[in-house]
């Protein structure tokens, strides 16, 4: 899915980007809220359900394409979890900064799609 | 010095201890008392709260979620709809920016988002089980009396009743640091639900425009 009219990727500085996220497995799915922002170097993250509770924190190094996290819920934190969250975490930025909204690792079964989300609410 | 000043010091020093053992008694009577009165008042709260827990057939309310991230320095606004039935039936749903609906009606939880609907039997997993329960119990105050599920403690802040609820089991500890319920002292009623996770990222939920036991369609609770 190709997305032109808005924003798939920050990239100046302070600037963030709201997605929809969604996480299909093959036997699981997660659904929820993913929130990048562009600071210095880096591109912080966090993913989160809809009920607010965080799954991920990372932070995202576009100029040597690697992603280090910074907090993983208990119940995913698995070193071989890790291990495939990272690696598939930096295929799906580089997507994201391509303008593409979708990542599917074919080799596990795992679909990644992060929307923008385009209206943000206020209080 | 002459014994006689040694006796007057000697006398002084006595009536000096005295003084200050009664004053002793007294602070520790007065302590004692304000104690007592601050266990009768929780006990009274708690009371309470159970009290118009277990009377409320139904209550329907508008929310503003508000989830800061720590790490970001930002955060993230939702809001909804929100429906309870006595009897285990939710309805919580979220409008804007995201569609998002929780329902649990007793031992079956549907998921629906704006790509698929899943529909989870919680007899036969256990999360779902205690996050129907936790979100069931939080949004009437029943969390105060669980006590295998939580420490908690009451206090009094700008009208209304805060009870922090420390996390007992295993699975809620490994998610939470504290949940945090403020109470409307008016109406013993849950308006804020406060989850500190362990990363430091805090979830409000204001509860706004708060109905109770007004008829409330079945159909909001159907799961199919």
């Amino acid at each position: 899915m190709m997305l032109h009219a808005q924003s798939t990727f920050p990239t100046n500085e302070g600037e963030r980007v709201k997605y929809n996220a969604y996480i299909e497995m093959p036997r699981a799915y997660i659904s929820g809220v993913s929130v990048l922002l562009k600071e210095g170097d880096v591109i912080k993250g966090s993913l989160f359900n809809e009920f607010g509770m965080t799954a991920l924190d990372f932070t995202y190094d576009p100029k040597r394409q690697k992603v280090k996290l910074h907090h993983v819920v208990k119940m995913m934190d698995k070193w071989y979890i890790r291990r495939v969250v990272r690696k598939d975490m930096v295929q799906l930025m580089r997507c994201l900064q391509k303008g593409e909204t979708q990542y599917n690792n074919e080799r596990r079964h795992i679909n990644y799609q992060f929307i923008p989300i385009e209206h943000e609410v206020t209080k | 010095m002459g014994w006689g000043d040694v006796y007057c010091t000697r006398l002084y020093v006595n009536s000096e201890i005295k003084m200050k053992k009664g004053l002793f008694i007294i602070y520790l009577l007065l302590t004692a008392h304000v104690t007592l009165m601050a266990q009768q008042s929780e006990t009274q709260i708690r009371q309470k709260i159970s009290q118009i827990a277990s009377s409320m057939k139904t209550m329907q309310c508008d929310f503003i979620q508000t989830k800061h991230l720590k790490m970001l320095n930002d955060e993230m606004v939702s809001k909804g709809r929100m429906y309870y039935q006595q009897g285990n039936r939710l309805r919580w749903e979220y409008t804007s920016p995201y569609t998002y609906t929780f329902i649990i009606n007793d031992d079956k939880v549907l998921l629906k988002n704006s790509q698929r609907n899943d529909v989870i039997d919680v007899n036969k997993n256990k999360v779902f089980k205690e996050i129907a329960r936790i979100m069931m119990n939080s949004v009437v105050g029943n969390c105060l009396n669980d006590e295998k599920s939580f420490k908690s403690s009451l206090s009094v802040s700008g009208g209304a009743w805060v009870a922090t609820l420390l996390p007992q089991r295993k699975d809620m500890k490994q998610m939470f640091q504290k949940i945090v319920l403020h109470f409307s002292q008016k109406q013993a009623m849950v308006t804020q639900v406060e989850l500190i996770e362990k990363n430091g990222d805090r979830t409000i939920i204001d509860l706004k425009n708060i109905r109770t036991n007004e008829a409330i369609s079945t159909n909001m609770f159907t799961i199919r």
